[in-house]
């Protein structure tokens, strides 16, 4: 019955003027993409689970191809978000590229966090889970060294892992727009405030601490844009299949976010934006002192110009600070997502690190 | 003649978001960068936990009057699993660890490569013995 009078109505809409009936079309069109196709898919480089702790799972990429670089590389992902933005579609996946190029990637998700990890630290997903996930790397490749690879929050994370874990055999750290230095972190410092932002209450209250929070803090670095321009982008270029197919995978990634353990919110919000430790060398894992200068491994740092979320200020710092003689600190003209999805980083971001990786893996 | 454009809802969308957005823009952005917004936003959010609080209590007090577990009372369950998988986490890597340290280990392979050299000898023996088989024997002449 539906379906008959959405059919009467098209053929109505064929006598109609031209101008009215494209836009009929395009308001089919934008309508079809947000209520009735499905979602795409994600994560489609082949994978499999190597090893799991709690709710996280270590992967290992295209075991079937051959692996012509002899270091393997672990990435650590973010406790925000999913991981798939790094496997998002075929032909726009850092993950599908590096296994292409021969390297062998495994990739550390952390998974959805549920009610009864709401006490986890940062010192026990950095001390309890990440050295074993390099193990495991180092047995699975049969290798004697690994590369780490750290977006966003997950570079911070691996910047202490490393800084902790000088044993290790750690050759290269690829940091990709991972925030270091808190002094100057744009709106948050200012929103995250000691004196009107009461972390203790929200944690002690919420305990998991919920995306669509996390969501709202970035939406508000942009309100208008962040809210109603993607729709507006879509809209306007609902034509275009290749544009509609990127905004559909965008879309999905920036709103199936995860919660944030309430213990690691707590130490990430207060430690790091509240009273800049880790830069200041004041940072306490377990009882140990973190202090980046005890890092020497070959450094890749990557920072994006127009990231707001983690701006090239906070980014640049760690070389200062780090012992490591071979380091590089690179500037994109992209923004904290565009680094790791879409034409530019296809283009640029991609073979840099394939590059980078291959040359000082020899 | 001038021609009537359709009206077109999302057209007008679009120019009321790039209007909004050209003359609202910076002016948001000075507002979010007041203390007074930081100060305002602190006291909504400390309201609305205050309020999410009272909710939980007042949740947690029914669900024990009518002996339902609570989120808290279930996520412990949870722990208790999360914590009992850890420890065989532990255990398997203490004896991948073990093993891989483990003298009979060493001795194995060492084993392994002794077959694999007689293996190999006793490949090349009988390449040796099919060549002298194979071998045409002497002419009646080389025998004279």
């Amino acid at each position: 019955m539906v379906y008959s009078s959405v059919q009467e109505w098209d053929k109505w809409m064929d006598g109609m003027p031209e101008e009215l009936k494209s836009s009929y079309e395009r308001f089919k069109r934008v309508s079809d993409v947000l209520t009735v196709e499905p979602e795409p898919k994600v994560g489609q480089t082949p994978k499999e689970v190597i090893w799991t702790k709690n709710k996280a799972k270590l992967y290992r990429y295209q075991t079937t191809l051959k692996k012509t670089n002899k270091v393997p590389i672990l990435m650590i992902y973010a406790l925000i978000n999913k991981p798939y933005i790094l496997d998002l579609t075929p032909g726009s996946s850092l993950i599908e590229y590096l296994t292409n190029e021969g390297h062998d990637v495994y990739l550390l998700d952390w998974g959805t966090p549920g009610f009864e990890d709401r006490h986890m630290k940062l010192d026990d997903y950095i001390l309890d889970y990440m050295p074993r996930a390099v193990k495991k790397v180092l047995r699975a490749s049969d290798a004697k060294e690994i590369s780490l690879l750290g977006y966003c929050m997950g570079g911070t994370m691996t910047s202490i892992f490393a800084a902790l874990h000088p044993e290790l055999p750690i050759r290269n750290l690829i940091f990709m727009t991972s925030p270091f230095d808190f002094s100057d972190a744009g709106l948050y410092s200012n929103w995250l405030d000691k004196r009107y932002f009461n972390l203790d209450k929200l944690v002690d209250t919420v305990g998991l601490v919920p995306f669509e929070m996390i969501d709202f803090g970035n939406k508000l670095l942009s309100p208008i844009s962040n809210t109603y321009g993607p729709y507006i982008g879509l809209m306007d270029r609902v034509d275009n299949e290749a544009f509609v197919e990127n905004w559909k995978l965008m879309q999905k990634w920036l709103n199936d976010g995860i919660p944030f353990p309430g213990e690691a919110y707590r130490q990430w919000i207060g430690e790091f934006y509240q009273e800049n430790k880790l830069l200041n060398d004041e940072l306490m894992i377990r009882g140990r002192k973190v202090q980046l200068s005890v890092i020497q491994a070959n450094v890749l740092n990557i920072a994006a110009k127009r990231d707001n979320i983690a701006a090239p200020k906070q980014v640049e710092p760690l070389n200062a600070a780090i012992s490591s003689k071979n380091k590089t600190f690179h500037l994109m003209d992209t923004g904290h997502v565009s680094v790791v999805v879409g034409r530019k980083a296809v283009q640029e971001t991609y073979p840099l690190i394939a590059n980078w990786l291959t040359e000082n893996s020899k | 003649m001038s021609q009537t454009k359709l009206f077109d809802p999302f057209t007008m969308w679009k120019d009321i978001y790039e209007r909004t957005e050209a003359t609202w823009g910076e002016v948001i952005q000075e507002t979010l960068k007041k203390e007074s917004f930081s100060e305002g936003m602190g006291q909504t959010l400390t309201n609305n936990l205050q309020y999410q609080e009272l909710v939980t209590k007042m949740t947690e007090a029914y669900l024990k009057q009518v002996n339902m577990p609570t989120r808290g009372e279930i996520a412990s369950v949870a722990s208790l699993i999360v914590n009992l998988e850890g420890k065989v986490d532990d255990l398997e890597e203490k004896i991948e660890e073990d093993t891989l340290k483990n003298e009979l280990g060493k001795e194995i392979g060492q084993l392994k490569k002794a077959v694999t050299h007689i293996d190999k000898k006793v490949e090349k023996v009988l390449e040796m013995l099919e060549e002298l088989t194979t071998k045409p024997g002497p002419s009646a002449k080389e025998k004279q």
